[in-house]
């Protein structure tokens, strides 16, 4: 315990952030999927909970989802005959992104936190730096699948599917389709070849989250792209302190989303993870939030830390 | 570091394994021994008075339905090759005595346990026939009406019954989209079959299968059956959702019945349990629901299939 505090004490918010995300990471797994027991009842939560969205991606359709998936939400109104867009859940996401940014993919989203825990398997690790494109699948994803797609093609009574939902999305196969259809004889005898499809992007996304780090969210996340867009003017953003930095290069080295912090500290690929506030040797990266450029406004505890922390070097 | 690592993946592992450890706990599977020593007991008992009698025998037929419903997949095999133009439904046989008969003439489509377990199981039906039919003639009626209950057993004379629990679709007090009262207790009486179908107004292949069902209505309408749609958006009698559904109902060209109930009502509950859109019931002239329902639109062939048997059950149910 004394050596945990004198930990916070010496990093700050900031360290304690990156530091303990995991845990983070597993309570909102947790609380976006708090109905545990309908995994072995075979239902679906449907209460009031679910007019709302969580803010990663989480299948309306997991037996303990405790709320809607936004990108399922949005596609559902948007291909319904009744509304052309979905005013509400834009919205919603705006000020999501506004306020976290991609903070949600890096400590929020179950499907983030998935790829990482099989990223931990202990195999030959593959660098995505090469793959730098693909990175933009994503935005086609988000335009064509869950905009256009839904919006554009449509039924004779004016209906349009959930395409990423439909042909895409591996999370829904993972909480919705496998767990309902182990308990229900019914959704089994369903399950066709769009199923078997989706299995297989499943398994892909699987073995590929194995060997790179968090594929999915680099390179096809719909929500991640919405969120990345955002990213340059949410609140919550990355600092480096100039007059600290030392230039060794090694936080670009640490990141595992291919991004250098020095350089673009908002870039839209940064999910706010803070391996770099980890590796940097002289403190010199962490978070920030709140208006203007990073260098003056700071996370006000942190302020009086690096205060602290100035003066005791100074009496040493 | 290492320790943190080697507990996540064993994490990782333990979350998929209680993940598999649910898809298998859901069919439990009774203990065998159990069972018999069940079945064996309510064999042992001697009612004194009529409602013993008609407790007893209900329980027994519970006990059969169970004995067909743990092999079931097997048991439609042995259904299928019954020769349907012998007397199998004589008054009097006994019904183990006909599965029997109907497992010996099918038995190179099984393999040695297989049998095996059908053997036995067909023999403990056969008791449990036995049995039945000695209650009866003691206390005659006591098999005509079980005491009212969620369980009903339609299968009077032994028929084959599909699927497990036997059920009867819940009761509404409720009305078509024109304002006509519809009642649960008449509703199914008046038809051979009755083809129940979930949907809503958003639901996109829910929408996609309304011709088909037409269609299927129109077809049934020969054997005197029907098709009646529950547009679960319409309950309690919304104004505008009834307005937008006649829209897509007109739009689909469907003729065949729309009802909607109270959401507090029996029927009402039992819709709002319902998560997979559209889902469809077959529904026998007693009201009980044949097999297990349809989950997921019937345009697909294999769904199609199933269906049409169903129905082919509600109608011998009906008519037995």
């Amino acid at each position: 315990m004394d050596n945990k505090n004198a930990k916070k004490k010496k990093g700050g918010v900031s360290q304690f952030l990156s530091r303990f995300r995991g845990l983070f990471q597993a309570g909102a797994a947790l609380l976006t999927n708090l109905h545990l027991p309908n995994f072995l009842k075979g239902g679906i939560y449907q209460g009031k909970g679910k007019a709302v969205c969580v803010p990663g991606l989480n299948c309306y359709s997991c037996p303990a989802a405790s709320g809607a998936c936004p990108i399922g939400s949005f596609q559902a109104v948007v291909g319904s005959s009744k509304f052309s867009f979905s005013y509400y859940i834009t919205g919603f996401l705006i000020l999501l992104g506004v306020l976290l940014g991609r903070f949600i993919c890096g400590f929020l989203c179950p499907f983030g936190w998935f790829q990482e825990l099989l990223h931990k398997i202990p195999t030959k690790k593959i660098s995505t730096k090469k793959l730098k494109p693909l990175t933009c699948i994503k935005y086609a994803v988000l335009l064509f699948m869950v905009v256009l797609m839904p919006m554009l093609i449509t039924n004779d009574v004016g209906m349009g599917d959930p395409f990423f939902c439909k042909y895409l999305c591996p999370q829904g196969v993972l909480e919705g389709a496998i767990p309902l259809a182990a308990v229900n004889s019914g959704i089994r005898a369903a399950l066709g070849a769009l199923f078997s499809w989706k299995l297989g992007i499943l398994i892909t996304v699987i073995v590929l989250s194995v060997l790179f780090y968090r594929p999915f969210c680099k390179w096809l996340c719909p929500l991640g792209a919405f969120y990345a867009l955002l990213n340059k003017v949410s609140l919550f953003g990355m600092k480096v302190d100039k007059h600290k930095c030392v230039s060794c290069g090694k936080c670009a080295k640490a990141c595992k989303m291919n991004v250098d912090v020095t350089k673009a500290p908002d870039h839209t690929e940064c999910i706010r993870c803070g391996m770099c506030v980890r590796a940097c040797p002289t403190k010199a990266v962490s978070f920030r939030y709140g208006f203007g450029n990073g260098n003056e406004t700071d996370l006000s505890a942190e302020k009086t830390e690096t205060a602290k922390q100035i003066s005791d070097t100074e009496k040493e | 570091m290492k320790t943190t690592k080697i507990l996540t993946v064993l994490t990782a592992f333990l979350l998929i394994f209680s993940l598999a450890a649910c898809g298998t706990s859901k069919d439990n599977k009774k203990n065998d021994g159990n069972k018999k020593a069940e079945i064996a007991a309510l064999m042992a008992m001697e009612p004194g008075t009529r409602d013993e009698a008609t407790e007893l025998h209900q329980k027994l037929m519970e006990q059969e339905n169970a004995i067909l419903s743990e092999n079931s997949a097997l048991w439609e095999k042995v259904f299928l090759s019954a020769d349907k133009g012998t007397a199998m439904i004589e008054d009097g046989g006994n019904y183990g005595d006909f599965l029997l008969k109907t497992i010996d003439g099918a038995k190179d489509q099984f393999t040695a346990d297989e049998l095996k377990l059908l053997n036995e199981g067909a023999e403990q039906i056969r008791e449990i026939e036995g049995k039945l039919t000695v209650l009866e003639q003691k206390f005659p009626g006591c098999g005509k009406k079980p005491s009212d209950g969620d369980m009903s057993v339609p299968a009077e004379n032994g028929k084959p019954t599909e699927k497990g629990d036997l059920m009867k679709f819940p009761a509404f007090d409720g009305k078509d989209l024109d304002g006509n009262e519809v009642k649960s207790s008449t509703l199914f009486a008046e038809n051979t079959v009755t083809v129940v179908n979930f949907w809503f107004t958003t639901c996109s292949p829910c929408v996609g299968e309304l011709a088909d069902l037409e269609a299927l209505n129109k077809q049934l309408a020969e054997k005197g059956g029907a098709v009646v749609g529950i547009n679960s958006f319409t309950l309690d009698g919304d104004k505008t959702a009834i307005s937008d559904a006649k829209d897509i109902l007109t739009k689909k060209g469907v003729s065949y019945k729309n009802i909607w109930f109270d959401s507090k009502s029996e029927a009402g509950e039992f819709t709002s349990g319902l998560y997979s859109y559209p889902t469809t019931y077959v529904v026998d002239k007693n009201g009980n629901i044949v097999g297990e329902p349809i989950v997921g639109a019937i345009t697909e062939k294999k769904q199609a299939e199933t269906l049409q048997k169903l129905i082919d059950q509600a109608i011998a149910n009906s008519n037995g």
